[in-house]
């Protein structure tokens, strides 16, 4: 009561701005606050990829900072060691059989999931994002040992599977948005106008979520190329990703070289954002 | 009746659409936990065959043995530290993403977010390792900065799984928050601090109830990727780190004992489930309270 009865004169004093004017200081030294925290959060985000991109072109084998001078040594390595090649042309490999496969799956299950009604369907659609969530060194381990059982052990299959199985969620995330945002009566208008099932899928609803294809795909690029905790256990000696031959020469020696091939792995992240950028917009992405 | 038929068509269309990948998962996702199940419970002799017989002795094993039981506390509380540290960083990050004006400046905050999610966990971990090794990047900082005269030794502990660990997973924290806190309405706020709270206490009674839930997803998946992942933390923190992940991955690839490493795989399994279903209880809860 008395809070009020103070309120009262004052809001209708002739001179409020003052009081907001104090208010607003307050809120300056808060603001300046937060958004120190915050960019620092920012800068902690990037440091790593800032880091990696210093030590690729430095000269010495740990970089220093500020780089004395800028070096190629790392980058020339990485073309005499064999080693790289044949990883790169493994990946290369999955890439192309991984995606279409992941693609198709991922977005026909997220289209037939937004259209179809039945109690039942979070549930499925919570165990279709599920692999996000379980633990990869489970599911590495799940799938090492259904692999022996079944003795696709050291074939590529086992690596197709294994990077489907992570790659396959994103793919239905992203469609999904799309597909929430495709009004049905454009579908049902090109059915009453004669076209079948598979022309109006064809012509109306593909390039209704085009976008969200885009970018599931974009996103299963992404991380089947650098997916690892899967593949570290599944892949075998004459089936080496990129990110396992790191995790090799990390694990056993410090090469630098590694510094440069990471640097193709950030170039990687960048074209995924631009395009990720046009398909889609990249702040509706996730 | 002409037009059930169509429905009927149109959703065997549909069913059509989803069967494959109900398929592919069940043979890939589910199979092989139901195989890791089994496995868990199947004994082994002494050169670690296994043996057609089952018992509950790897679990007895697990819960029994000091160090297992400390492997488990020890797992519990680095994906806890790591949940709560992403949590306290992903507001004022967020609420950058949300309160500034300029688009240019949002879409960077964006790229910083998305980034890591793009770039393959071996290269976030290396790039720990060039910075806080014994002649890192950040020793050299701080000895040019005369405030240590001798390398501290950074690596190979918790406190560098932690540290990656954070980097790693602070978008999945950041972005669900950032979309409650973007549904807020300005005017919830407005109403608040015109009544008289500061921004303070208004974002305690206001911003902070009312972006719960999307807080609570995020840290649900954060102690998920935490509790799980083996990369970062035999990459940064050593093989010798009493981790569950740690101790699954010896057993399957040094040790060569599977079922062991099956009943330690269950065992984080469940542990994981049960924070996330607790997480979204508790999400759910708050929720209905507040429509209330």
């Amino acid at each position: 009561m008395t809070d009020s009865n103070k309120r009262l004169p004052n809001g209708s004093d002739p001179k409020p701005k003052s009081g907001r004017r104090r208010v607003r200081r307050k809120w300056s030294l808060l603001t300046t606050l937060v958004w120190t925290a915050g960019i620092g959060v920012y800068l902690f985000l990037v440091a790593p990829m800032f880091v990696i991109f210093l030590s690729a072109f430095s000269p010495t084998e740990y970089p220093t900072f500020p780089p004395s001078s800028v070096s190629f040594r790392w980058f020339t390595a990485l073309f005499t060691n064999s080693d790289w090649g044949e990883a790169l042309r493994v990946s290369l490999i999955l890439l192309l059989i991984v995606t279409p496969l992941t693609v198709i799956l991922g977005t026909a299950a997220a289209y037939a999931l937004g259209r179809l009604k039945f109690r039942g369907r979070e549930a499925i659609r919570s165990f279709m994002l599920s692999p996000l969530m379980i633990p990869q060194v489970v599911l590495g381990i799940a799938l090492l040992y259904e692999f022996t059982s079944l003795g696709l052990i050291n074939t590529l299959t086992s690596l197709v599977i294994g990077h489907m199985v992570i790659a396959f969620p994103f793919v239905v995330r992203t469609v999904s948005v799309s597909v929430s945002s495709l009004d049905p009566k454009l579908e049902s208008a090109s059915m009453s106008l004669g076209a079948g099932r598979w022309t109006t899928f064809r012509k109306i609803t593909l390039p209704l979520i085009k976008p969200g294809i885009i970018a599931g795909t974009v996103f299963s690029v992404v991380e089947s190329f650098g997916e690892v905790s899967i593949s570290l256990f599944v892949s075998s000696p004459g089936n080496i990703t990129v990110p396992v031959r790191i995790f090799n020469y990390i694990d056993q020696t410090f090469d630098p070289s590694v510094n440069a091939i990471s640097v193709l792995f950030i170039a990687v992240a960048v074209v995924a954002m631009i395009i990720i950028d046009r398909a889609v917009g990249l702040t509706k992405v996730l | 009746m002409a037009r059930t038929s169509v429905v009927k068509r149109t959703n065997s269309f549909y069913w059509l659409l989803l069967t494959p990948s109900l398929l592919f998962l069940t043979a890939f996702l589910v199979v092989p936990f139901i195989m890791l199940i089994v496995l868990s419970f199947r004994e082994v002799d002494s050169l670690l065959n296994v043996l057609p017989t089952y018992s509950l002795s790897h679990y007895t094993e697990v819960f029994t043995s000091g160090i297992y039981l400390n492997t488990i506390q020890s797992s519990l509380g680095v994906a806890l530290l790591t949940t709560v540290i992403c949590t306290l960083l992903a507001y004022p990050a967020a609420y950058l993403l949300v309160r500034t004006e300029r688009p240019a400046l949002r879409t960077l905050f964006y790229i910083l977010l998305i980034s890591p999610l793009l770039t393959s966990v071996v290269i976030r971990t290396f790039a720990w390792i060039v910075i806080l090794a014994q002649n890192g990047l950040l020793n050299e900082l701080l000895m040019n900065l005369h405030l240590i005269d001798k390398p501290l030794s950074m690596l190979w502990s918790m406190n560098a799984v932690v540290i990656a660990y954070v980097q790693v997973m602070l978008p999945f924290a950041v972005l669900p928050i950032a979309t409650s806190m973007g549904e807020i309405q300005p005017k919830l706020r407005q109403a608040s601090m015109s009544l008289g709270a500061g921004r303070v206490r208004t974002f305690f009674t206001v911003t902070l109830p009312l972006t719960l839930p999307g807080m609570l997803s995020g840290a649900a998946i954060v102690f998920s990727l935490a509790a799980g992942s083996y990369i970062t933390p035999l990459l940064v923190g050593g093989r010798l780190q009493p981790l569950l992940p740690l101790a699954i991955y010896q057993q399957a690839v040094q040790v060569f004992n599977m079922p062991f490493a099956a009943a330690l795989s269950v065992t984080l399994l469940i542990m994981v489930i049960l924070v996330v279903l607790l997480l979204g209880w508790i999400s759910k809860r708050w929720e209905a309270r507040l429509r209330d």
